[in-house]
């Protein structure tokens, strides 16, 4: 009997060592190649909002609505990503649902963000067919040379975006030298009134191309989008490393003929057209205690002057006063393709710090984002949460206060405050 | 008396030898040990699944699975099969040059090599490790018993660690140690090699490596290395272009 006592705690340990062994091993049978995969997640988000009632975009937006000052929005999404490989072709599908609940009722949607055919005759060339998301440029939060994708949010810069339909192809040439890669990607998007209508109006085929060189350790592109349903445009830009933590990059764009909506004090609403530079310059920096730094600066040479936004917003805030709904309408018009866009004045400032793994919590990612109007001093500050600790589940928290004098931008803002629980599961 | 000349001989010559040994024996050739090292792992080019398995202090853990190739001195593309939270992100290397194609955003961003895509004691760097031979020069080598001790500095400001301590076993060349150190001194983490297996193609080396940090008190990582094999691939493959097709090399 003594002996069993003895004998237990060894059983133990080689039961242990024989766990142990099972945790480390490693099949890889298990994640052999297969020709089709699947995956995507599924996500629920609650969210909060306080309104600002004197907010010039609220008054725009609640003018022939029944007011309210918070409310509670539920919202469900499912991303589903399928690819299907046969020989040098394959096919890619992302599809996007979103069903969301909120005072004004429930609403739902679905979206194909891409679903495209790709042919790869070699390692070097490939040729695209259908919706593909293109992601030009090398800022992390805004991309003044990102002609040919919607617009980025700045404030989720990671998120999938909808792709347009597109026919092109790619083609890379490796070398030894200062000049390690040149690859060359020409492409058209073209539009009418069933394809891309929302790329930009009329019959086009709306030509791009993209130069891609690797020279000296820093990447670089060149790239041009022909005229058609957008004016013409062109730009460049560049990133490098500095070291083994530090990070450069940057982006220029011309862009002719670009319009927008301004408004005079009278309340008439005129276009203006103009080329336009922009322009971004970033860094990420990460420190030896992991608080990772992106800091980026834009200039929109597309966007609003102050006084150019000041106008708009007082006009609104006139017309609200006066209960001129007939001018409310025609602001909110003018405002719809430019002023209600993330980021419509001139000149930003985007830091993000992010701490990974504060206090000895693995997988916990407390972030603070701050995205500055260098031209009013108003600003939007989200701190947030991240924990990514359970396999293939991901929860967020953060919350946006947004501040600003009278007519600035984020002090004009339809709300104020919003807090955002996301929780996404991966498949 | 005749003096006994052979043995002053012998003597001489013995005292001759050991002046001119001794020399050859505390002046080791520290690089060529390091590239023996680098053979010994992998070859040049290469493919080869990996496992990470992070573990915390209560016996939690997380894993990754990830498919890698190799080529040359400084070729690397690293592609996450597992979890689903991951599949599909690509880390190229390129020299000091790193990149991550996350599916989502659609475009390789540039990283650092002292950031980590999978959280963790493991950064870039671990995971995407070039030769040593190729980010460090060796200051100092020794042999200590069945051991050498080689201490690196980092050939460029760009590499993740100034410095390691590698230990090294003499029979099988391979490393059993290894201390990364920031160029402030401070000991970021230690590296330990064990379960030397039999790869084929001639590779012989430690299957697991362990790894913790006096900056994750009570965290560990292991990284389990399976199915490497020699592998030839043209340059192409090792650009941003092709990043977003990094599934096609399996």
């Amino acid at each position: 009997m003594r002996g069993a006592w003895l004998l237990a705690p060894c059983l133990l340990a080689i039961a242990a060592a024989a766990f142990a062994q099972d945790d480390y091993s490693f099949d890889v049978g298990q994640f052999e190649k297969k020709p089709f995969e699947f995956g995507g997640y599924a996500e629920l988000r609650a969210e909060h909002f306080r309104l600002d009632p004197d907010a010039a975009l609220y008054q725009l937006n609640f003018f022939d609505r029944e007011p309210v000052t918070e409310y509670n929005a539920g919202i469900g999404a499912l991303q589903l990503e399928g690819l299907y490989r046969q020989g040098i072709s394959s096919f890619r599908f992302v599809g996007y649902g979103v069903y969301a609940d909120d005072y004004r009722g429930s609403d739902s949607a679905t979206r194909v963000y891409e679903a495209h055919l790709t042919l790869a005759p070699s390692d070097r060339a490939t040729f695209d067919l259908g919706k593909k998301t293109l992601s030009w440029g090398k800022g992390y939060a805004f991309n003044p040379v990102g002609f040919v994708q919607r617009m980025k949010d700045p404030n989720d810069p990671e998120l999938a975006r909808e792709g347009f339909v597109i026919a092109g192809g790619n083609l890379i040439r490796s070398f030894d030298g200062p000049l390690k890669t040149v690859a060359f990607t020409a492409l058209v998007v073209p539009t009418s009134d069933r394809v891309n209508e929302d790329f930009g109006p009329g019959d086009n085929a709306n030509p791009a191309v993209k130069l891609t060189l690797l020279y000296r350790d820093t990447d670089i592109d060149l790239l041009v989008l022909g005229e058609g349903a957008r004016s013409a445009r062109y730009g460049f830009d560049f990133s490098r490393n500095l070291g083994s933590n530090v990070e450069i990059h940057g982006e220029w764009a011309h862009l002719t003929e670009i319009t927008r909506p301004v408004v005079n004090a009278a309340g008439t609403v005129t276009t203006v057209t103009q080329s336009a530079n922009s322009y971004l310059l970033g860094a990420r920096y990460l420190t030896e205690t992991d608080l990772t730094a992106i800091l980026e600066y834009y200039y929109n040479g597309a966007g609003y002057s102050e006084d150019e936004a000041r106008t708009f917003f007082q006009t609104i805030h006139d017309a609200y006063a006066a209960g001129d709904t007939a001018l409310l309408e025609r602001l909110r018009a003018a405002a719809q393709p430019a002023l209600l866009r993330p980021n419509p004045m001139q000149r930003y400032l985007y830091l993000r710090l992010s701490q990974k793994d504060p206090f000895d919590i693995l997988y916990f990612t407390p972030a603070l984002t701050v995205i500055a109007n260098l031209d009013d001093g108003s600003r939007s500050v989200a701190p947030e949460l991240l924990y990514t600790g359970v396999t293939n589940l991901e929860l967020r928290l953060r919350v946006f206060f947004l501040s600003g004098n009278r007519l600035s931008d984020f002090g004009e803002k339809q709300n104020d405050q919003r807090l955002e629980l996301r929780g996404r599961y991966y498949f | 008396m005749r003096p006994h000349v052979g043995g002053a001989w012998s003597r001489a010559l013995a005292v001759a030898m050991l002046a001119l040994s001794a020399p050859v024996a505390l002046a080791l050739d520290g690089d060529a040990i390091l590239r023996q090292v680098d053979r010994k792992l992998n070859p040049e080019s290469y493919e080869m699944y990996r496992k990470l398995i992070n573990i915390e202090p209560d016996g939690r853990k997380k894993e990754f699975v990830l498919f890698s190739v190799k080529k040359g001195r400084d070729a690397m593309i690293a592609l996450f099969l597992d979890p689903p939270s991951e599949k599909g992100r690509a880390t190229l290397r390129l020299g000091d040059n790193m990149w991550l194609y996350i599916p989502n955003v659609g475009k390789p961003l540039r990283i650092t090599s002292l950031q980590s895509v999978v959280g963790g004691v493991f950064n870039n760097a671990d995971i995407m490790n070039l030769d040593y031979s190729v980010e460090y020069r060796v200051e100092k080598a020794a042999e200590e018993g069945a051991a050498y001790s080689l201490e690196l500095k980092a050939r460029s400001g760009t590499v993740a660690y100034d410095r390691l301590k590698m230990r090294v076993d003499r029979a099988s060349l391979t490393p059993t140690l290894i201390e990364a150190y920031a160029a402030s001194g401070l000991l970021i983490k230690t590296l330990r090699f064990k379960d030397i297996k039999d790869f084929g193609n001639g590779i012989k080396r430690p299957a697991t490596m362990e790894t913790d940090s006096p900056l994750y008190k009570g965290y560990k990582s292991i990284m389990l290395y399976a199915n490497i094999k020699p592998r030839k691939l043209p340059d192409e493959v090792f650009t941003l272009d092709y990043l977003p097709r990094a599934g096609e090399l399996r």
